[in-house]
């Protein structure tokens, strides 16, 4: 899957899931400042892991994405690694 | 009592199986309205043989922000609806910071436990958001409704099956009586789900025989009637001191004069005449009034054939044959955890209006119901005081009486 096919589709999925305007949903978007709290952050875990047929929780480690770009390129790897 | 520990409705809410607002609610009862319809899903279900629900139409709550929304099932939802309304009422823009919640549903969401009980059984608790947790625990409504209105007074999520809500609104007007607390929202809610139905089909207890007739499925103390027909809704008031209501200026609703509860112990599921008598005298005597001070029964009578009889021997028992006594089950179903509240707020309306609902689809008065004087026609009726029942399965019976404002 391209990149540009992954943003879409993350993108489209926290818009939907949160409510969020998607011309908000750009790389240097903050998760705090898009008004999602801890509870917000498990739940787009549980839709991306859902969608992708990937293992975020257990590949993740503090500090690995703070922003929306962060998220990208990150499920991008998760992707890749199970495609490898 | 003194005259500081008088208690008044100040505020009412209802979402019903009708929709939003209590003007609504009054509007269609008074109209001889029947909110129920063929519920199709029911059609499939082995071990369900009522096809008849009452359920509230679409509606939108996205006035409530996605923070407070995300955790809510419908009970919850409904709930915060009827609350809105019931501080608007109240003339109060948000709850004031000492006033409580008293607030319960017969059981938390169907559908949100049936869907994570769907993924443990597949294995697949990792795929269940938080949220959920949130929209299963006995305490949802109570929790999302005071997250959601900022009430930041004391909480007291109480369920008693389906008088919970007349049980909720009784500890309320207990506990401000007693100058523990100086208001309060209280009342009841709850969400349709065919497992609803289920359970009063499972005990032969559901209407079926007039599943092609919808709007004549419950007909409470007629010689026809075959049983209950559930619906959902919430019903929310706002009560305080009187004190407080006439220091502020609120408009007054109504005088609770009396509440009691007590609990049936011969049987889990069938009420007797003897509890019931016993309770309704038990609010009387809080009340501190006569059986010749009450104008007329609003009656719990959910169309069951057990019920709705001890209940009519009850009351002709306690009041005599020249008391009033309606229900409202015939146009809304039950509504479960709101019936208590709902009636509650619809009766006192129409009290004030000096216009009755009858019980509809009342054709033919069972002889088993017989020895009261029950309400068939709409009439203008000067009503001052009436007795507001409320029985559950497990055995809770509950009785308020409320008094038409008098200063």
């Amino acid at each position: 899957m391209q990149k540009e096919e992954i943003i879409k589709q993350i993108n489209a999925a926290l818009a939907k899931e949160f409510e969020l305007d998607e011309s908000m949903l750009t790389p240097d978007a903050d998760f705090v400042k898009l008004g999602l709290d801890s509870l917000d952050a498990v739940d787009m875990v549980i839709v991306l892991e859902q969608m992708f047929k990937i293992d975020i929780r257990n590949n993740y480690k503090v500090g690995d994405f703070g922003t929306l770009g962060g998220l990208y390129d990150f499920v991008e790897r998760l992707i890749k690694q199970k495609n490898a | 009592m003194s005259e500081s520990k008088r208690v008044v409705i100040t505020g009412a809410g209802a979402l019903s199986p009708y929709g939003v607002g209590v003007d609504l609610l009054v509007k269609s009862l008074l109209e001889g309205k029947s909110a129920l319809s063929v519920y199709p899903a029911l059609k499939g279900i082995n071990g369900i043989n009522s096809h008849i629900a009452g359920v509230a139409p679409d509606i939108d709550f996205t006035f409530i922000p996605r923070q407070y929304r995300r955790s809510m099932t419908k009970m919850s939802l409904f709930a915060t609806m009827a609350a809105t309304e019931a501080l608007k009422t109240a003339k109060l823009e948000s709850s004031p910071k000492d006033a409580a919640l008293y607030l319960g549903s017969t059981i938390s969401s169907m559908e949100a436990w049936i869907g994570w009980a769907q993924k443990y059984l597949e294995n697949h608790l990792e795929q269940v958001k938080t949220t959920a947790v949130f929209q299963v625990m006995n305490n949802s409504p109570l929790a999302n409704v005071a997250q959601a209105l900022g009430i930041k007074g004391a909480g007291f999520g109480v369920c008693n099956a389906c008088a919970t809500g007349l049980v909720n609104i009784g500890l309320a007007y207990t506990a401000i009586k007693a100058g523990l607390i100086e208001s309060a929202l209280c009342g009841g809610t709850d969400e349709y789900h065919p497992m609803m139905t289920g359970c009063f089909s499972m005990m032969n207890a559901a209407s079926s025989q007039f599943n092609d007739e919808p709007a004549k499925s419950s007909r409470p103390f007629d010689k026809d009637r075959g049983g209950i027909v559930c619906s959902e809704g919430s019903g929310i008031i706002y009560i305080e001191t009187l004190d407080n209501a006439l220091a502020r200026g609120a408009d007054i609703l109504a005088e609770i004069i009396g509440f009691a509860c007590n609990t049936e112990t011969k049987s889990i599921s069938h009420p007797s005449s003897d509890s019931i008598i016993d309770c309704m005298e038990a609010a009387l005597k809080s009340a501190k009034i006569a059986p010749k001070d009450v104008d007329m029964v609003n009656a719990h009578a959910t169309s069951t054939l057990a019920g709705d009889e001890e209940e009519a021997k009850s009351i002709a028992k306690v009041f005599g044959p020249s008391i009033k006594v309606n229900s409202l089950k015939g146009h809304l179903g039950h509504t479960m955890a709101a019936s208590g509240s709902l009636e509650l707020i619809a009766i006192s309306k129409m009290m004030l209006e000096g216009k009755m609902a009858p019980t509809l689809n009342l054709d033919n008065v069972d002889p088993a119901c017989q020895g009261v004087d029950h309400i068939r026609t709409q009439a203008a009726l000067n009503i001052n005081t009436f007795v507001k029942n409320s029985f559950a399965l497990g055995g809770t019976n509950a009785s308020m009486i409320i008094r038409r404002y008098i200063k």
